[in-house]
């Protein structure tokens, strides 16, 4: 081993392949539960991650509008793929929560037990869009005038094993978003994967004790020249005709472009790119009680601007028709979530895209309207 | 902000996010039909003393197995002894709301939202234009102009019901004359004893001279109606920036998380319900927006 | 003072009469007549053969329509200054569509719409500032009308024309 120096936050350094298995085994020692992304029915998901093997190793993901599929890279890489319609929302706002149990007995209304500890997560292969909409979503739940408990329990353990993209796929659009194809911060250690190495870039003190002890050298100029050559060839095949500076703008004054009459034509409604954003936030509440009616139990579930009923109240519904509902989802996305967050909603993933049924594109349909508003 | 700092603002945040606190029916007031008015104390004493609220905001009242309303309050605000929240009953939890009684318990969470700017008002004459339901809401207002009534210009209150029957709160229409505020009342029709207005709500600026540079117009009911007073307003020269406007939408947490209520970049229970129509006027108008 | 007079005194009060010449206001006082009436006092019904025109000068004046099974209805009351019987400045209604009755002591000027009509068509500057005013009084009318019919503040499950 040629440098034994140890290494500092801001660091990059490499190491074999066989590292990666080492290092997860590290962090799981440390308390962490490795989640990432593994092969299921013929899609990509993420699950708890019992080991490197069980990476999607080999594979790659081709992936169009209404389009997905994993297929050999006859490499043995193990990042090649792009991720499926999962995300990691999943985990730091869970799909479906228990809030609160309540029991009744003579005296009223009593609480229920406490919910389980919140788990201490890995979260192994984080793409820079991403990481970019995990930010994103800590604005919206990491609030000083209200806070998502169980976010912020999640948020604040989770460990962040980040992975740059070498191979985007046909969906993604990250370097027009500005979330990609790397990342720079916001992690505690970052893979950028070559052929027969890892460079690993130190985010971290966390993630510097987490390699400490890997077989490790500093990273040679030619390893990163070839990594910086992939990556501005990654970013080069990841820009589309959005113009994230005044597509804001264009959307909100445009409320009422015949566009939105023929995008309407095509939708499903069905609410499959809401599932799939790693940046949605929407949520409902329900209460469920048992026959007697002395236990209830409330939970909250991820919800979609979709879902015909999302706006009804009181006998009337203020978004009855699909034209009216997937203007507000695209305009909210790529509009009014800016003044409410200070960016854009979207990270360029293009998982929209890719598992949208109807096939409408978000890049195109943005594009258009912005094009046609400057009219 | 990085990482670190978001969570270290928030460890306040959490204790904000406003927990469900227990509270007793203390009178049930039935106003018209299908609306009353529940009067409601904190079963913790020390809760009911430090509990407050201003003009405009809403509580979530929650029953277990039914789910949760967004309520306006429609009290004094100075009234330290009860919490009342007017209740159009048209939905499960609504429903199951018009079923309580003196003595059952009920759950409160808040209180949400932006409240009518009344110190910033002050020295203005007030146009109050409500209809139906948009009263309670702006009760609490009217309550605190009666009480510092020298601090406000001309104060003029225009409601609308659909019928005599419908008209809410009659009983205070004297008390309020009697500090000071012009009260006018207009129905949408009516038998022949009705010795009022007949007409609606929008229609009746053209009675009133107003001094467009020194009005603020208040307004909240169906937004039909709140569409023609905006219009009316703006047409006799009062500014966007002195109309204020409340608005109901879907509400399902009351704290600006859930997405339901979102109005464009607005979140109706944290940015509104009351807003200056200058902010609104871009979306106001969108059809199915 | 002489009754021409008191009536050019009277409608130049009148937002509606502001901004026409003096010899149009004139002409209007000529055929108007000032009336007061009491509260309960039925100024025309329904099917009444009159060509009127009425402005409110002081108090409230309800206009109605009879309803088998419901009675007199109630759809608009004419506070000062509004008009109402406008319908005979047209030239083919000829009879009341509404009963008018005060609601409480009132005032009105009544003035003789066939007089009216025919100095508009000898005079047709006066008959166009009479029929610009109509207009906007109608466009209003019809706004009210139209608010009315959507009945906001019916409950929202009701069922909508049913």
């Amino acid at each position: 081993m040629a440098d034994r120096r140890r290494a500092a936050v801001g660091d990059t350094i490499t190491i074999q392949k066989p590292g990666l298995d080492q290092l997860l085994q590290t962090v799981e020692a440390a308390g962490y539960v490795p989640v990432g992304p593994q092969v299921k029915d013929s899609a990509i998901i993420y699950d708890r991650l019992e080991s490197a093997d069980h990476l999607p190793q080999g594979y790659s993901t081709e992936q169009a509008p209404g389009r997905f599929r994993l297929v050999r890279s006859g490499h043995a890489r193990f990042f090649d793929f792009i991720p499926g319609a999962a995300s990691w929302k999943q985990y730091l706002f869970p799909p479906c929560l228990e809030l609160f149990s309540m029991r009744k007995d003579e005296e009223g209304w009593h609480n229920g037990g406490t919910s389980a500890q919140p788990n201490a997560y890995a979260f192994v292969g984080v793409r820079p869009c991403e990481l970019a909409a995990i930010q994103a979503q800590d604005k919206v739940f990491l609030r000083a005038d209200g806070t998502d408990a169980t976010y912020q329990a999640h948020r604040a353990r989770a460990f962040i094993l980040a992975v740059n993209c070498l191979h985007p796929a046909g969906t993604c659009f990250c370097a027009t978003m500005g979330t990609g194809p790397r990342t720079e911060s916001g992690f505690d250690l970052c893979l950028t994967e070559l052929d027969e190495h890892f460079l690993v870039t130190i985010g971290s003190a966390l993630g510097r004790d987490m390699v400490l002890d890997l077989p490790a050298e500093a990273a040679s100029a030619f390893l990163l020249g070839t990594a910086e050559r992939a990556l501005e060839h990654a970013a080069a095949q990841t820009r589309c005709d959005i113009d994230p500076s005044t597509c804001a703008d264009a959307l909100l004054k445009n409320l009422e472009h015949p566009r939105w009459d023929e995008i309407a034509k095509r939708c499903l409604s069905c609410g499959n790119c809401t599932l799939a954003c790693p940046t949605c936030f929407c949520w409902d509440i329900s209460d469920h009680n048992s026959l007697s009616g002395n236990d209830t139990r409330r939970e909250r579930t991820w919800d979609s601007c979709f879902n015909p009923t999302f706006s009804y109240q009181a006998g009337g519904n203020t978004r009855p028709t699909i034209r009216s509902r997937y203007r507000q989802w695209l305009s909210h996305k790529f509009g009014s979530w800016q003044q409410q967050f200070g960016s854009l909603g979207c990270v360029g993933c293009g998982r929209c895209i890719t598992w949208c049924p109807a096939g409408i594109d978000t890049r195109v349909e943005v594009a258009a309207l912005q094009k046609e508003a400057k009219r | 902000m990085t990482l670190e700092a978001a969570l270290a603002q928030t460890e306040a945040g959490t204790e904000r996010s406003r927990e469900t606190r227990w509270a007793e029916v203390v009178s049930v007031q039935q106003e018209v039909t299908d609306v009353a008015t529940l009067g409601l104390r904190f079963i913790d004493p020390s809760m009911q003393r430090a509990y407050s609220f201003r003009p405009g905001q809403f509580n979530m009242l929650y029953l277990p197995g039914l789910g949760e309303a967004a309520i306006s309050i429609s009290s004094d605000c100075n009234d330290r002894s009860l919490v009342s929240h007017t209740v159009r009953f048209v939905g499960n939890v609504t429903r199951g709301l018009s079923r309580l009684r003196p003595g059952d318990q009920v759950g409160v969470r808040g209180p949400f939202g932006r409240s009518w700017p009344l110190e910033q008002l002050e020295g203005k004459d007030l146009f109050i234009a409500c209809g139906g339901i948009g009263l309670p809401p702006l009760r609490p207002a009217i309550s605190h102009i009666v009480r510092h009534r020298e601090k406000y210009g001309k104060v003029t209150l225009l409601y609308g019901a659909r019928t005599p029957a419908e008209l809410m709160f009659t009983q205070e229409y004297e008390q309020w004359r009697e500090a000071g505020i012009e009260v006018e009342v207009t129905v949408d029709r009516a038998d022949a004893d009705w010795p009022g207005r007949v007409g609606v709500v929008p229609m009746w600026f053209y009675q009133f001279r107003i001094d467009a540079q020194k009005t603020a117009v208040l307004t909240c009911g169906p937004e039909i109606m709140i569409r023609f007073v905006i219009f009316e307003a703006l047409a006799r020269r009062v500014a966007p920036e002195s109309i204020f406007v409340s608005l109901e939408r879907n509400m399902k947490c009351g704290q600006g998380s859930c997405g339901h209520c979102q109005i464009g970049p607005y979140f109706i229970c944290r940015d509104g319900p009351v807003f200056q129509f200058s902010a609104l006027e871009p979306f106001f108008n969108v059809e199915e927006f | 003072m002489t009754e021409l007079n008191e009536n050019i005194a009277e409608l130049q009060q009148i937002p509606w009469f502001q901004e026409l010449k003096p010899h149009h206001v004139r002409k209007l006082a000529s055929i108007t007549q000032l009336r007061t009436v009491k509260a309960g006092e039925v100024l025309f019904r329904e099917g009444d053969k009159e060509d009127f025109v009425y402005i409110v000068l002081d108090g409230r004046v309800a206009l109605d329509m009879y309803v088998p099974h419901r009675g007199k209805v109630r759809f608009y009351t004419a506070d000062r200054w509004e008009i109402f019987g406008w319908s005979s400045v047209t030239p083919t209604v000829r009879q009341r569509t509404a009963g008018a009755t005060a609601v409480i002591d009132s005032r009105v000027a009544r003035i003789d719409a066939v007089e009216m009509r025919d100095a508009c068509e000898a005079d047709h500057e006066l008959g166009y500032q009479v029929m610009r005013r109509l207009a906007n009084v109608v466009a209003g009318r019809l706004l009210v009308t139209r608010l009315q019919l959507l009945d906001m503040f019916a409950h929202p499950e009701a069922k909508h024309g049913g």
